[in-house]
C-alpha cells in the first residue's frame, strides 16, 4: 500500500509575544490530563512555577527579568521537547520505546518504557521527565499532541496560544517564517533561531528578543545530532566484532589445526 | 466600551492605562499582538512593569492615583501643540459652547462648593443661553468665554514638569506617549484607549475615565474604528447584569430608579426623560416613557394600565439611604454592620473577600439573621460563620446554601465587554443536585407568591407580578421578554402592521401606550421574529471589512457595533478615515453602508452623541457631581501634597468615617503606597480560580509584590514572609522581590510603592490571607466604587513585625 | 541496536483523507449549526499504542463561552456519556480564534471538580456545621424569611410619599449570571420592593 507523502511538521516559539500567561502550560496539562503541581510558593524566578519540567509538566515557562539601566524587562522563555530531527533519546532506548514518526513528533510508546532513563541521560535539552511518584516509573515528555496530528489539529499549546507566540506548520514553512521574522525586524529579534541547526536540528524553533541564555536556555550545543557522535563509532561494532570473529575465527582454525596435527604425529610417533 | 475587541486591529496607537491585559484580558492580545505586526504602537502606563508591560513599545511608569495628572498633561500636550481634529472638535464637541458667567475654578475648586455638604451647586456650570433658550456658541472657538478656552486654560497648568513631577514618570517615556499618542489626531489614524478597574477604582474614577473621553474627543477618536473608550470588563456577564440594572439606582436598559419625590410615573418621567439642548440633537433618551412603560407593562402584564399609571406605584422609591449616603455597595456594608440589613441574598458574589474594607464587610455578615448564597463552590461568604478566628456559636445567621450550576450546565446570553451578546449552549445536565440560577430565581418567586397569598404586607406586587417561565424556567421564554412583543394588534405611521403576540423588531416600535411590552429596551431587537439572534455563528464582515462582523451574535443597541459612528463622517456623510470607514452615505441610494447607523436619520445637521441630551461630544460636562472639567487630586491615603492646589483630595469623595473599621493612616505610621491588582491564573476572589488544581499549581499562595531597593532596606528576601498592614488591618503573606517595581521620585523624595493580588481568602484549596482587609470604604462621588486601587500601608518581615 | 532507518517508524496505512478540523489558526469550521456538532468521529490509521486514538473521537460538541473575564472567548465542550471530557477553544470564534487563557484553558475543573457544591446546605442559628437539605424545604423557608423580614420592615410611606421598599433585605450579585437570570433576578427582587440590590460591576 502506498503511503502519501507526509510532510514533517514544526513549531514556531515566538519569545517576542509571549505574555507569559501559561495558557500553554494548562492547555497541555488538560490534553494529557496530568495532576496538578504542589508547591507553596513560587519555585522559580518570579511567577515561574514549578521550576523545570517535570512528569507532570511536559511545557513550562520560565520568567527573566532582564534590567538595562533603570529600565526593568520581562522576557518569556519555553521549554519543551524539541522533537529532534535525530533524537538522541530515541537513540539511547533499548526498547524502541521512543521513536520519531514522520509527522515530526517523538514519541513514546509507553507499554515498552522500562524506565531505565537512558533517554534522560541522552537528551542534551534534559527533557524526558522520571515519574519519581510512581511505582510504575515511566518517562514522561511532550508529545507534540501526536494524536491530535493525526487528525489535523494543531497540538493543544499551539491552538490556545493568545498571541501567536505559537506557530505550527510544515516545518520548511516554518523555518521560511522564522528567518522572515528576523528579517522584518531585526531590532526585534536577536538573529538566532534556536532549535534550527542545534544537534542535528529540530522541530521546535525558538525566536527571541534577548540572547537565549538569559531566558532559560541550554546553549552550546553542537550541530551534529547526538546520535551521530556515537553512531560514529557504535556502527563499527559489528564490523568490529566481525573482524574480531574473523580474526580470532581464523587463529582458532589455526590454532585448532596446529594442535589436531600435533596431535595426530604423537600417534604417529607412538606407533 | 464604545468600540469591540477586534476593532483593536484598527487602531494606529494602542493606550492601555488603569489595565493589564495581557494577565486580565489574554486573549485581547490576540488582537493587540497582530496590530503590533502592522505597525501599531502600544503603550503602557502603569504603576509596575508587568506582563501586558513586556510587550509595549512603551512603558510608562506612573504613581497611583495620578492619572488625571498625566491625562491632563496629555490633553495639555494635544492643545500645545494644535494636535485636535479641528472639524471633529468644531462640530461634533461642544468646545464651542459659552459658559455662563457663574462657573469658575479656584485652587482645586470648581463654583458652588458647599464644604459642609462635601456637594457642588451644579446649577453654577450652566451653560450661557441665548435668547431662544439655546446654548450660545462661539465656533471660531476663541471666544475666552467658551469650551475649548476654558478646557485649555484648565490643563495649562499641566505641563511635563508638574507631571512627571505628580507621577514619578520619567520625562522621556512621557513625552513619547504624548507624541505617539497625540499623533491620532489626524483624521486617517485612530487610537483606541483601554483601561479596567485600575482607572475606575479611585476616589476621582468617574473623573479619570472622563478625562480620557475628552483627549479621545480632541483627538477624534469616538466613533472611528481602531477609536474609543474601551472599559476592559471583569467577568463574563458584568456588562449583561449591568444592562439589566443589577444596581441599586438601575433598572434595565440604565432607567433610573424612581425616587421618593416621583410621587407619579408622570412626575418621574419627566424627571428622567431628558430635554434635547438644541435642534441639532436627536435626543434619543426622549423616547424614555417608552421604554418605562414597556417594562411595567413587562412586570406587571394586564393589571397595569394607564389608569393606574401602569403599577409605577408598586416600584420602590430609593431615599436618601444609610445615613443619607446613598445605597451602593459601601453604604450596604454599613448599613450590615448597624444591623440594619436582616437578610442577605449572594448570588455568584463574594463579599467577604472581594470588597473594600473586607472585615468590615465579614463584621457585617455576622450580624444578618439571615443569609442566602448560591455560588458553585463554597466561599468565604457562605462559609463567613466558622471562619478562622470566629466561634460558631456566636454567630446567629441562619445560612443556605444553594449548589449552583456553571455555564456548561445551562443555556443562555451573556455579554462581553463590546456588548456583544452571545448564546451559549448547555452541554451536560445540571450535575448533581446543582440547579441553574435561572431555576434558582424562578423557584423563589414561585415560592414568594406561594407565601404572599394569602396575607403580608403590600402584596400586590408579588401576587400581580407577571411570572411565567414555564414548569422549568426557560430561558427563550425570558430572552424573548426582554426583547418585548406586541401586546395588542399595531399599525405604525409608516403603514407597517404588527399582529399582537409577535415580537417587537426594534426599540423605535415601542411605545408608551401599554400596547406594547419589554423587559429591557437595549435589548429590544435581539430576539425578533427572525429568531434568538445573540446564538447566530456567521463570520461574515460588511464591506468595509474591520472585523465587525455583523452576524455573529448580537450586539446592542440594534447591532450597532461601534457606538457614536456618526461622528466617524462629516456632514455629507462622508468618513473622515476612507481607509478604515465605519459607515457611509450612499447618496444614489440614500441609505446607509457599513455598520448600522448611530441613528437612521440621513447625514446633515443632526449631531452624532445621540444619547446626550445636547447631542455632542462633552469636553465640559456640568453632569457629573465632582466638576464639569477632571482635576488631578491625590488620593484620599497618600504621602504626598497635592501641588497642584491646596484642595488635597476628592472634594465630593464619599469617605466612610462611622465605624471601628473606618480608620485612615498617615504617611509616618504607613509611608508606602499601595495598590492591589489581579494575575492572569485566578480570577477575582479566587471562589473558583482556587478551587481549580491546575490553576493553584501555577499560582498557589498569596504574595505581596514589591521593589528590590525596599525589599533591601527592609531585609527581606523572595519568598520571605511578611507582614503588610493598613489603618484597617494587617495580612501575612509571601514576598516576592521584583526589579518590575521601581520607586518614584516625587518632590524630591523616593516613595515606595507596593502591589498585592487580591484573589485568597481563607476557602479554597489554598487560603490566604485577605488583601482587601488593607482597603478603605472610600468612594468616588458619582459611581460610589471604592478606592481599592490606592492606599498607604508599611510592610515588615514577619520576624521583625 | 538501531540505526538511523528504524528511529522513524512509517505510518501503517493511508490517513484518513478528511477534512482538518482545525487546520490553520486562522481557518475555521465551516457549517456550524446551533446546536452539537459531532467532531472527531474521524477514522484514524493504526499507528499503534505509541499514539493513542483522540480523545474526543465520537464525543458530543457543544459550543459555548468562557465563564471568566469579560472577552467572550469561545469554547468547544465535548461531552461523552453525559460527562464533560474536554473543554478547549473554539477555531470558529471570531475573536478567539480556539485560543484561551489559563483559565479557560482550565475550565473543564470547573465542572469537574469534586470540591463543588452538589447538595442544598443549610445552617441554622449558632450551629456548627451544615445540615443538608432539599430544595423545596430550602426555597419555602427562604421564602418565609423573606416575608417575616419583608413584613416586619416594609415601609408603605415616608413623611406622606409612597415609597413601598423594605431597606432590610439586600441582594447582591453576580456578574457571571447569564442576562436572563439576572433580569429575572431584578425583576424579582425590586417588586419585593428590594433597595439594596449591587454587584461586581463596582467591584
Amino acid at each position: 500500500m502506498s503511503t502519501p507523502t507526509v510532510k514533517p511538521k514544526a513549531m514556531i516559539q515566538d519569545n517576542t509575544r509571549c505574555i507569559g500567561c501559561r495558557a500553554c502550560m494548562v492547555a497541555c496539562k488538560s490534553w494529557n490530563d496530568r495532576p496538578e503541581d504542589h508547591t507553596d510558593f513560587f519555585a522559580g524566578n518570579g511567577y515561574q512555577n514549578p521550576r523545570d519540567l517535570d512528569a507532570n509538566n511536559y511545557t513550562l515557562i520560565t520568567f527573566n527579568e532582564i534590567v538595562t539601566g533603570a529600565q526593568p524587562d520581562w522576557v518569556f522563555g519555553r521549554q519543551l521537547c524539541m522533537h529532534c530531527e535525530k533524537p538522541a533519546c530515541a537513540s539511547a532506548c533499548p526498547t524502541t520505546a521512543m521513536f520519531k514518526t514522520d509527522l515530526g513528533p517523538v514519541v513514546f510508546d509507553e507499554s515498552r518504557c522500562i524506565g531505565c532513563r537512558a533517554c534522560m541521560q541522552a537528551c542534551p535539552f534534559i527533557i524526558p521527565k522520571y515519574d519519581y511518584e510512581s511505582f510504575a516509573p515511566k518517562i514522561h515528555k511532550c508529545t507534540f499532541c501526536a494524536d491530535r496530528l493525526e487528525v489535523g489539529l494543531e497540538p493543544a499549546c499551539a491552538t490556545v496560544c493568545p498571541t501567536g507566540a505559537i506557530t505550527f506548520g510544515d516545518r520548511d514553512d516554518m523555518v521560511t517564517e522564522a528567518k522572515r521574522r528576523i528579517a522584518a525586524a531585526p531590532g526585534t529579534y536577536i538573529p538566532e533561531i534556536y532549535g534550527l541547526e542545534e544537534v542535528g536540528g529540530t522541530s521546535v524553533l525558538h525566536l527571541s528578543s534577548v540572547p537565549f541564555e538569559q531566558i532559560g536556555y541550554i546553549t552550546g550545543l553542537p550541530k551534529t545530532p547526538m546520535p551521530d557522535l556515537t553512531h560514529r563509532w557504535l556502527r563499527m561494532t559489528a564490523p568490529v566484532f566481525a573482524v574480531l570473529y574473523a580474526v580470532f575465527g581464523a587463529l582458532n582454525w589455526i590454532v585448532r589445526r596446529r594442535m589436531r596435527r600435533e596431535r595426530s604425529e604423537g600417534e604417529h610417533s607412538a606407533g | 466600551m464604545t468600540n469591540h475587541w477586534i476593532d483593536m486591529l484598527n487602531a494606529d496607537v494602542v493606550l492601555i492605562m488603569g489595565g493589564n491585559p495581557a494577565e486580565d484580558h489574554p486573549i485581547a492580545m490576540n488582537w493587540l499582538a497582530r496590530a503590533k505586526e502592522q505597525g501599531t504602537y502600544i503603550l503602557h502606563v502603569d504603576p509596575r512593569f508587568n506582563r501586558t508591560s513586556s510587550i509595549a513599545d512603551v512603558f510608562a511608569k506612573l504613581r497611583s492615583g495620578t492619572d488625571i495628572a498625566f491625562v491632563g498633561g496629555m490633553i495639555n500636550y494635544a492643545i500645545e501643540h494644535n494636535r485636535i481634529q479641528e472639524e471633529y472638535v468644531r462640530e461634533y464637541t461642544n468646545a464651542s459652547w459659552i459658559v455662563g458667567d457663574d462657573y469658575n475654578f479656584a485652587d482645586g475648586l470648581f463654583a458652588g462648593y458647599d464644604p459642609k455638604s462635601r456637594r457642588y451647586d451644579r446649577s453654577r456650570w450652566a451653560f450661557a443661553l441665548d435668547a431662544q433658550g439655546q446654548p450660545r456658541r462661539d465656533p471660531s472657538l476663541k471666544h475666552p468665554r467658551c469650551v475649548f478656552q476654558l478646557l485649555k486654560q484648565h490643563f495649562s497648568r499641566y505641563d511635563a514638569d508638574a507631571v512627571c513631577g505628580i507621577t514619578g514618570t520619567p520625562k522621556e517615556n512621557y513625552l513619547r506617549v504624548c507624541d505617539l499618542y497625540t499623533s491620532t489626531f489626524a483624521p486617517d489614524r485612530a487610537g483606541t484607549w483601554l483601561y479596567a478597574m485600575g482607572t475606575a477604582q479611585h476616589s476621582h474614577g468617574t473623573q479619570n475615565i472622563r478625562s480620557y473621553a475628552i483627549l479621545q474627543l480632541l483627538l477624534g477618536n469616538i466613533g472611528v474604528a481602531g477609536g474609543g473608550v474601551n472599559a476592559m470588563r471583569g467577568e463574563s456577564n458584568v456588562q449583561g447584569s449591568t444592562d439589566q440594572g443589577l444596581n441599586n439606582d438601575g433598572l434595565p436598559g440604565y432607567l433610573k430608579m424612581p425616587v421618593e419625590a416621583d410621587v407619579d410615573l408622570k412626575g418621574y418621567l419627566k424627571r428622567v426623560t431628558p430635554v434635547a439642548a438644541n435642534k441639532e440633537s436627536a435626543n434619543w433618551l426622549q423616547n424614555t416613557p417608552k421604554y418605562v412603560v414597556s417594562l411595567l407593562k413587562a412586570w406587571w402584564g394586564e393589571h397595569a394600565t394607564n389608569e393606574n399609571d401602569f403599577d409605577f406605584a408598586y416600584l420602590p422609591k430609593l431615599g436618601r439611604g444609610f445615613q443619607g449616603q446613598g445605597y451602593a455597595f459601601l453604604a450596604l456594608t454599613h448599613a450590615m454592620l448597624a444591623g440594619e440589613v436582616k437578610g442577605l441574598f449572594c448570588f455568584g458574589q463574594n463579599p467577604a473577600v472581594g470588597g473594600a474594607n473586607a472585615r468590615l464587610i465579614r463584621a457585617g455578615l455576622d450580624k444578618l439573621e439571615w443569609l442566602v448564597v448560591a455560588d458553585l463552590f463554597e466561599h468565604e461568604t457562605a462559609s463567613f460563620w466558622k471562619r478562622p478566628g470566629i466561634d460558631p456559636a456566636r454567630i446567629p445567621t441562619e445560612v443556605f446554601v444553594l449548589p449552583a450550576s456553571s455555564g456548561v450546565e445551562k443555556e443562555g446570553s451573556i455579554v462581553n465587554s463590546g456588548r456583544w451578546a452571545q448564546w451559549r449552549f448547555r452541554a451536560v445536565k445540571p450535575i448533581a443536585n446543582c440547579r441553574p440560577d435561572l431555576d434558582i430565581v424562578d423557584g423563589l418567586a414561585h415560592a414568594m407568591k406561594r407565601a404572599y397569598e394569602k396575607d403580608g404586607v403590600f402584596p400586590e406586587p408579588i401576587r400581580g407580578l407577571t411570572w411565567d417561565y414555564g414548569h422549568e424556567a426557560d430561558p427563550h421564554r425570558v430572552a424573548r421578554e426582554l426583547n418585548g412583543r406586541f401586546l395588542v394588534d399595531v399599525t405604525e405611521k409608516d403603514g407597517k402592521a404588527y399582529g399582537a403576540g409577535k415580537q417587537v423588531p426594534g426599540f423605535a416600535q415601542l411605545r408608551d401606550d401599554g400596547s406594547t411590552m419589554s423587559g429591557n429596551w437595549i435589548y429590544c431587537g435581539g430576539y425578533t421574529e427572525e429568531g434568538n439572534l445573540a446564538a447566530r455563528r456567521e463570520m461574515t464582515d460588511t464591506p468595509n471589512n474591520i472585523g465587525l462582523h455583523p452576524k455573529w451574535g448580537w450586539v446592542w443597541p440594534m447591532n450597532r457595533r461601534i457606538l457614536y459612528n456618526r461622528a466617524s463622517v462629516n456632514r455629507k456623510g462622508e468618513p473622515f478615515n476612507p481607509r478604515k470607514w465605519v459607515i457611509r452615505w450612499d447618496a444614489e441610494n440614500k441609505k446607509w453602508e457599513g455598520d448600522v447607523p448611530d441613528g437612521a436619520m440621513p447625514p446633515g445637521e443632526m449631531n452624532p452623541f445621540i444619547m446626550l441630551a445636547s447631542g455632542v461630544g462633552q469636553l465640559y460636562s456640568p453632569d457629573l457631581v465632582d466638576g464639569p472639567f477632571p482635576e488631578h487630586y491625590e488620593p484620599v491615603e497618600s504621602p504626598v501634597k497635592n501641588p497642584f492646589s491646596t484642595t488635597q483630595s476628592s472634594p465630593c469623595a464619599q469617605i466612610w468615617q462611622s465605624t471601628e473599621f473606618d480608620r485612615y493612616g498617615k504617611p509616618d505610621v504607613f509611608p508606602i503606597v499601595a495598590t492591589t491588582y489581579r494575575v492572569s491564573e485566578h480570577w477575582q476572589t479566587g471562589a473558583m480560580s482556587r478551587n481549580m488544581p491546575w490553576l493553584v499549581g501555577l499560582v498557589p499562595n498569596a504574595f505581596v509584590e514589591i521593589g528590590a531597593a525596599l525589599a533591601k532596606r527592609e531585609g527581606i528576601k523572595n519568598g520571605d514572609r511578611v507582614i503588610v498592614s493598613s489603618a484597617r488591618g494587617s495580612i501575612e503573606v509571601y514576598a516576592l522581590v521584583t526589579e518590575r517595581f521601581q520607586p518614584f521620585f516625587i518632590e524630591g523624595r523616593m516613595i515606595d510603592e507596593i502591589g498585592i493580588p487580591w484573589h485568597w481568602g481563607y476557602a479554597g484549596i489554598v487560603p490566604g490571607d485577605i488583601a482587601n482587609d488593607l482597603t478603605a470604604s472610600v468612594g468616588d462621588p458619582n459611581s460610589q466604587i471604592p478606592e481599592t486601587k490606592v492606599f498607604l500601608c508599611n510592610i515588615k518581615r514577619k520576624d521583625r513585625a | 541496536m538501531n540505526n538511523e532507518n528504524d528511529m522513524r517508524r512509517k505510518h501503517g496505512t493511508d490517513r484518513a483523507n478528511d477534512e482538518p478540523l482545525q487546520p490553520t489558526r486562522r481557518q475555521f469550521l465551516k457549517g456550524l449549526t446551533t446546536g452539537t456538532v459531532a467532531i472527531g468521529a474521524l477514522t484514524q490509521s493504526g499507528c499503534g499504542p505509541a499514539i493513542p486514538p483522540l480523545k474526543t473521537r465520537g464525543a458530543t460538541a457543544t459550543t459555548t463561552v468562557c465563564p471568566f473575564c469579560g472577552v467572550g472567548c469561545g469554547q468547544v465542550v465535548s461531552t461523552r456519556a453525559g460527562k464533560v471530557i474536554n473543554i478547549e477553544g473554539d477555531p470558529a470564534h471570531p475573536i478567539s480564534e480556539g485560543t484561551l487563557c489559563s483559565k479557560g484553558a482550565a475550565a473543564i475543573q470547573v465542572v469537574n471538580n469534586p470540591r463543588r457544591l452538589q447538595k442544598v446546605l443549610y445552617r441554622a442559628p449558632g450551629g456548627m456545621a451544615w445540615e443538608e437539605k432539599s430544595w423545596d424545604w430550602a426555597l419555602e423557608r427562604i421564602a418565609a424569611r423573606v416575608k417575616e423580614t419583608r413584613d416586619k420592615t416594609f415601609q408603605t410611606s415616608v413623611d406622606g410619599r409612597v415609597v413601598n421598599r423594605t431597606e432590610a433585605i439586600a441582594c447582591l450579585g453576580g456578574s457571571a449570571l447569564d442576562n436572563e437570570e439576572a433580569y429575572l433576578l431584578v425583576k424579582l427582587m425590586k417588586t419585593l420592593g428590594l433597595v439594596y440590590v449591587e454587584h461586581q460591576a463596582r467591584l
